[in-house]
């Protein structure tokens, strides 16, 4: 595994100034500002789409500065589109840049995927042709991002619903990669791994395996939904449901081989009360406790800790 | 085997409503048709960016109804699909586009309250300043009133209508009375929209104020302002209308 150590490149990155605890955090959501402020739940941090604080002013920006006061912060990108093959929209990278000056997050995140072409931006994340071509593209615009960051990202591991025929390296393998390129970090979604295994039909156990600790600097857990298209299912990664036992199950194992890790509890749709998050959140905690104890088959070191 | 260039092109389009005749032979169907595996992103980008626009336009879902506003919505994004991953600013021109709807002739008011909600979208979202205080300006010499030239405040947004478009935002908000009615024969309006604070509020003007206020925002004199705003309206009080735009912090600071 030592030619997947990181880079001298990131050894050298600025140490996070916040680094997020190992511990669950919860996305943040407009629908549980007051509750959040209200109750002070003790969770470990929070996490924020970046592009819904890229406003100029206005009360979205004073609800995130009272709750970066009160809890660490993380920025996940969901519009960099790291993988088109144009260049980066330098305004919105400029735009990031200011927002990481004003959060000062515990970690800054992007996806393993696309979403912009001909300059259109389609709101969604989609899965790349993994190429050396993809590669070279996907790998220059992590570096160039974390040249205007001046600090290391973490690039998470996308859900999907297609393959291409011209796709010639394992997803696994495309990652790290993109980590030995750029310097990155991995922000290791379980439930995309999932989905994308059912989809795939690949084994998720060897998925997960083949990450080593040392490059995860955060761990997502998510709940999808199914679609049946002819009599066969699809799973969505559409974070509208609770995470599902065999992704819990996964992320047992997961933690069992890394020790504890950031874990984010994400919600996009059918946003429920405050406490069902909190109560996955706590679930996600107790997983921590109870498996992420013991002696590790990896030590855990180095980018993140 | 396609560029990347080429295969995010023809993704884009597919998943614009577009056909996938290029795209369809490089993915791997594995138990279902290649069109039916883009469908997926087509639905994504198609769902995702119509729910953005029925957030930001809520009053003119109501107005309409779910269906049509998805129908309306759904050829919008993909005619006019957004430049930016940052989707508070994406929609803007969605009063235009309402215009050219045949449909939408029965409903002449309709075009004018997306306006009004795009407006106090941009408010929502613009730059904190701080007011303008009556204090400040009372330390200006009278005599120099009128060279007077303000800065609005950047949330400040103008919008008229020929209908009452504040009434008919007002009770189709949660919470208003279900039996409410508005009687479009009410006549024009003239609104300010603005936050100074925390929330965005809609300020009524007069034709009169309202021509003042844009001239103002243009960065003309005050003697030319309230000038344009009195050829509009012989009984035009200026000083009514300076007060009630000063108090509501339309200004962020002037200069003569």
């Amino acid at each position: 595994m030592d030619q997947l150590a990181p880079t001298a490149q990131s050894l050298a990155s600025p140490i996070p100034s916040s680094p997020l605890p190992n511990r669950a955090g919860i996305g943040l959501k407009a629908q549980h500002y007051h509750d959040i402020l209200n109750t002070r739940p003790n969770i470990g941090w929070l996490e924020v789409h970046s592009e819904n604080y890229m406003c100029a002013g206005g009360p979205t920006l004073k609800w995130l500065t009272a709750m970066r006061e009160r809890y660490p912060v993380s920025l996940h990108g969901v519009g960099m589109s790291l993988g088109s093959a144009g260049p980066l929209d330098q305004a919105h990278l400029k735009r990031l840049v200011n927002l990481d000056h004003r959060v000062e997050p515990g970690w800054v995140s992007e996806h393993l995927s696309w979403s912009i072409a001909d300059g259109v931006y389609l709101n969604d994340l989609v899965a790349l042709p993994y190429t050396p071509e993809s590669l070279e593209v996907f790998s220059a615009h992590v570096r160039e991002m974390q040249d205007a960051l001046n600090r290391q990202v973490l690039i998470e591991n996308p859900s999907s619903y297609l393959r291409y025929k011209h796709s010639v390296i394992p997803e696994p393998e495309f990652l790290l990669s993109v980590v030995q390129q750029s310097g990155c970090g991995v922000l290791l979604d379980v439930n995309n791994v999932y989905v994308s295994a059912m989809n795939h039909g690949f084994d998720p156990i060897a998925y997960l395996d083949q990450i080593p600790a040392h490059l995860i600097g955060e761990i997502h857990l998510a709940g999808h939904s199914q679609t049946n298209i002819e009599g066969r299912t699809i799973r969505i990664d559409d974070h509208g449901s609770p995470i599902c036992d065999e992704v819990w199950a996964l992320y047992e194992h997961l933690i069992t081989r890394i020790g504890p890790k950031p874990t984010l509890i994400e919600w996009d749709s059918n946003i429920p009360s405050l406490d069902v998050l909190l109560g996955e959140a706590a679930q996600a905690d107790a997983i921590m406790t109870r498996c992420g104890q013991g002696p590790q088959t990896e030590v855990s070191h180095a980018c993140v800790d | 085997m396609l560029a990347l260039t080429d295969l995010q092109s023809a993704l884009g389009a597919a998943s614009l409503g577009g056909d996938a005749i290029t795209l369809a032979p490089a993915i791997i169907g594995d138990g279902f048709e290649p069109e039916q595996r883009l469908s997926i992103h087509r639905n994504n980008t198609t769902f995702l960016l119509c729910e953005v626009l029925a957030t930001t336009y809520p009053v003119v879902k109501k107005l309409v109804g779910d269906d049509f506003f998805d129908s309306v919505a759904r050829v919008y994004v993909r005619t006019q699909p957004p430049r930016s991953p940052c989707l508070f600013e994406y929609g803007g021109g969605f009063d235009a586009f309402l215009t050219t709807l045949p449909a939408v002739v029965k409903l002449p008011y309709l075009p004018d309250v997306a306006a009004l909600e795009w407006a106090w979208n941009e408010s929502f979202y613009a730059v904190d300043a701080e007011p303008l205080s009556a204090a400040a300006l009372a330390k200006v010499d009278p005599e120099a009133y009128g060279d007077l030239i303000f800065t609005p405040h950047p949330s400040l947004r103008l919008v008229a209508s020929a209908y009452p478009i504040k009434e008919i935002w007002d009770v189709n908000q949660c919470g208003a009375d279900p039996d409410a009615r508005v009687d479009l024969h009410e006549g024009a309006q003239h609104l300010a929209v603005l936050r100074a604070n925390t929330s965005v509020t809609f300020i009524e003007l007069s034709l009169g104020g309202f021509e003042m206020t844009a001239r103002l925002s243009a960065g003309e004199r005050l003697e030319d302002a309230f000038l344009s705003g009195q050829r509009l309206m012989t009984d035009f009080d200026p000083t009514a209308t300076l007060s009630v735009l000063i108090s509501a912090g339309a200004f962020h600071t002037f200069f003569i």
